[in-house]
């Protein structure tokens, strides 16, 4: 037997804001890290010509040019704390968008992070359901050429997500998936463990909108918050403070009469002069998760809620599916994760799907009695890294091995090979 | 990142994370593998949140290598040496791994600073068990002595199933690598990378770093080993360690280095297929923006025609009427 199927294989979820890595068979990821790479281009950008004074240069440096990049939070401190590093965001709206530092952000994932010898081990990696095949193939490229893996699984993240629930007892590979991400939202029905791809939904308001909402609300109101520091300030309130509300009306009006109890007061220190500052934070806290169910407070150009979606597009799935899609609605991803937005979110949808019911019945008199339709959101503890768990569960299978496509298919056939991935017999 | 860390990232990371919430009892049970098949196994119950169980399995050693009890020799000692009373050696160890201990998290010291460094030293277990045989060595080469009952020839494991060599001299120890790898293109580029590092070597201000040389055959210092030990198919690099070397601080360095050669010179060939690939890519993109450049661009130039022509008439009709 292959002695890489004997460890276990690395599952590595990137997505647009964060990613999620460890080894299959755990319950937690090892690391959860943005996606960024700081790079310093310093000595990448000089022309060939002079390479001899450049290699001169960097040895007087003490650094190699093409190791001298740093990713996840450690990026994040480089660029904050000296200008000679340029932050580079690899994953936009959840695809990859810079192949060069996505390669360096895996490298530094292996070795510096997990530090495992990516020849040892077996690779599961995650793509959106609406990633181009050749992005695909690219992946593909880059793990076999350049790290060897013994083998490779690309899984498209829904169905990892669904694959989150599962229980020895309950293994449901049918759904809704509703995965908001950082960079992207997408509505992804799912039935056995096939994506219906023709009735996926995509929303243009993700994490990152609500945390560029709260910015601005915050903004506006003029809180006394340093502009360079606003964004991520932003986020901090997004992640701590913002929760989902039943009504924006009473929300209000219970902010107005009690606002010491609803009110939060964020403490921080200028980065330029060190002075401590404090800033209010109110209405945002409700009105950020808002975007989602609202979305005209934000935007203009979209206005669907996210309810409305996700009925549009069980609307558009097979027939004999609907029910059973209707039944199973998981979340997955970090923006969904404020407090009450599964039960909103049921509600919400609840009342499209009893109108439509309804509507029927008037139609028809009452002749013929409709059976109810079961709406369920589910949500789970893991929800911030669900699809990083189902990777892990499934990657822990024994069937995942034989799903793989190996290093000696990719030599035989090319990276064509890695434009589908077999659905295999642990996924349902 | 230019040279591997000594501690584990997780391992670390984990402990940490465990002090801050030492009271809240959360149930830990994580495994993971790092480079060479080191195997971790961390477990804290939430019965007793205080004590936390971390297994540590090393690679099989190959037939030259001597374990003792599952643990390379002199590495009990090491561990004793370098944890004192909070960490203690469980017999017998967790199933499928060389060593438990159990590191009671109580009592660790209250100063910061030297919590963190105990941390950090708990987190590079790998480098006190692995290493310990090499540290002993090294430690008479300080000296100036070779330590007794040692072997003219010491083989040590390194990766799983293969060995690296050490002659313990008075004055010198040699080290030799015999380098293999799975992959025909990262032998390549692993040779080359190799003749490229001892070249580096010649280079002014690296005067008092260890000599090293490489060649494709086996050295002198290895003929009594086993053909089978002897297959390397990307050659054998030779260090020779002195006692300037590894004088005070410079030997935890010098040891975790020398036992982690095979693993930085992996790690620099994966990084130079990444860095060609990098310019690879750069080389295409410029190919198709020259091909870009070269098309023809047809509605351009009709639509410029088409203008000019327009200008013409109106000058020929001008022309004409004028007649």
């Amino acid at each position: 037997m292959d002695p890489a199927a004997s460890r276990p294989a690395v599952v590595i979820d990137n997505g647009s804001g964060y990613t999620k890595m460890g080894f299959a068979g755990n319950v937690e990821p090892c690391f959860i890290v943005p996606t960024v790479v700081a790079l310093n281009e310093s000595f990448l950008n000089q022309s060939r010509t002079s390479s001899k004074a450049n290699w001169i240069a960097q040895h007087n440096a003490g650094v190699m040019a093409d190791l001298d990049f740093f990713i996840g939070d450690e990026a994040l401190a480089k660029s904050r704390s000296s200008s000679t590093y340029s932050l580079s965001y690899p994953i936009q709206h959840g695809q990859v968008e810079n192949w060069d530092s996505m390669e360096r952000f895996w490298q530094q994932c292996i070795f510096n992070y997990l530090r495992c010898d990516p020849e040892d081990h077996y690779f599961l990696l995650t793509e959106s359901p609406l990633t181009a095949p050749e992005s695909r193939e690219y992946t593909g490229e880059i793990m076999f050429e350049t790290f060897n893996v013994p083998g490779l699984y690309i899984a498209v993240n829904s169905v990892l997500a669904l694959a989150a629930g599962y229980t020895t007892s309950k293994c449901e590979m049918t759904g809704v998936v509703v995965d908001v991400g950082d960079g992207a939202t997408h509505v992804v029905p799912v039935a056995d463990g096939y994506v219906i791809g023709s009735s996926i939904k995509s929303v243009p308001i993700a994490g990152k909108d609500v945390t560029l909402f709260v910015q601005q609300l915050m903004r506006e109101r003029g809180e006394n918050i340093p502009p360079e520091d606003s964004f991520e300030v932003a986020r901090k309130v997004k992640e701590m403070y913002c929760y989902t509300c039943s009504d924006i009306v009473k929300e209000f009006n219970k902010h107005d009469k009690e606002p010491s109890k609803y009110i939060r007061q964020w403490r921080g220190i200028k980065p330029k002069t060190g002075a401590p500052y404090s800033c209010d934070i109110g209405y945002e806290r409700f009105l950020g998760p808002e975007v989602f169910f609202n979305p005209e407070i934000y935007s203009s150009d979209f206005s669907t809620p996210l309810p409305v979606v996700i009925d549009k597009c069980i609307q558009s799935a097979p027939i004999d599916t609907r029910r059973a899609l209707y039944k199973n609605i998981v979340l997955s991803g970090g923006s969904t994760m404020f407090k009450d937005f599964h039960r909103r979110l049921q509600r919400d949808l609840k009342k499209i799907v009893d109108a439509r019911v309804h509507a029927s019945d008037a139609r028809l008199n009452g002749e013929i009695k409709s059976q109810p339709v079961e709406v369920n959101v589910v949500s789970h503890s893991v929800q911030r890294f669900a699809v990083w768990f189902g990777g892990s569960v499934l990657a822990s299978t024994p069937e995942f091995f034989a799903a793989c496509h190996t290093k000696a298919e990719y030599e035989e056939y090319g990276a064509s090979i890695c434009r589908t991935n077999p659905v295999f017999k642990g996924m349902y | 990142m230019i040279l591997l860390q000594s501690h584990s990232r997780f391992l670390l990371q984990t402990l940490l994370n465990r002090l801050q919430n030492l009271e809240k009892g959360i149930e830990l049970d994580h495994h993971w593998v790092e480079f060479d098949d080191v195997r971790y196994h961390v477990q804290v119950s939430t019965k007793n949140p205080h004590v936390l169980l971390l297994s540590v399995s090393l690679p099989p050693p190959s037939s030259e290598t001597i374990f003792v009890n599952g643990l390379p020799f002199g590495a009990i000692d090491a561990i004793k040496a370098a944890y004192g009373a909070t960490v203690q050696i469980k017999d017998p160890p967790r199933d499928g791994f060389n060593l438990t201990l159990k590191i009671n998290l109580s009592k660790l010291p209250a100063n910061q600073d030297q919590r963190q460094s105990f941390l950090v030293k708990i987190a590079s277990v790998r480098e006190v068990v692995l290493g310990a045989p090499l540290r002993v060595i090294l430690k008479h080469l300080a000296s100036r002595t070779v330590a007794p009952d040692i072997d003219p020839l010491v083989a040590l494991v390194h990766r799983p199933r293969e060995s690296f060599f050490l002659v313990p001299k008075a004055d010198k120890v040699t080290v030799v690598y015999p380098m293999r790898f799975n992959d025909s293109i990262d032998t390549v580029l692993a040779t080359s990378f190799l003749q490229e590092f001892v070249e580096a070597r010649r280079t002014a201000g690296l005067h008092n770093t260890p000599p090293c040389s490489w060649s494709l055959t086996p050295p002198q210092e290895l003929k009594e080993v086993s053909a089978d030990a002897l297959l390397a198919n990307a050659g054998f690099v030779t260090f020779v360690i002195f006692p300037r070397h590894v004088e005070g601080p410079k030997l935890d360095r010098t040891v975790w280095n020398l036992s982690t050669f095979h693993a930085y010179v992996s790690y620099h060939v994966k990084c130079s297929e990444g860095f060609m690939h990098t310019r690879m890519r750069r080389r295409v993109e410029s190919l198709i923006q020259a091909l870009d450049r070269a098309r023809p661009d047809l509605e351009k130039k009709t639509a410029m025609n088409r203008s000019f022509k327009r200008l013409g008439l109106k000058k020929e009709s001008r022309n004409s009427s004028f007649s």
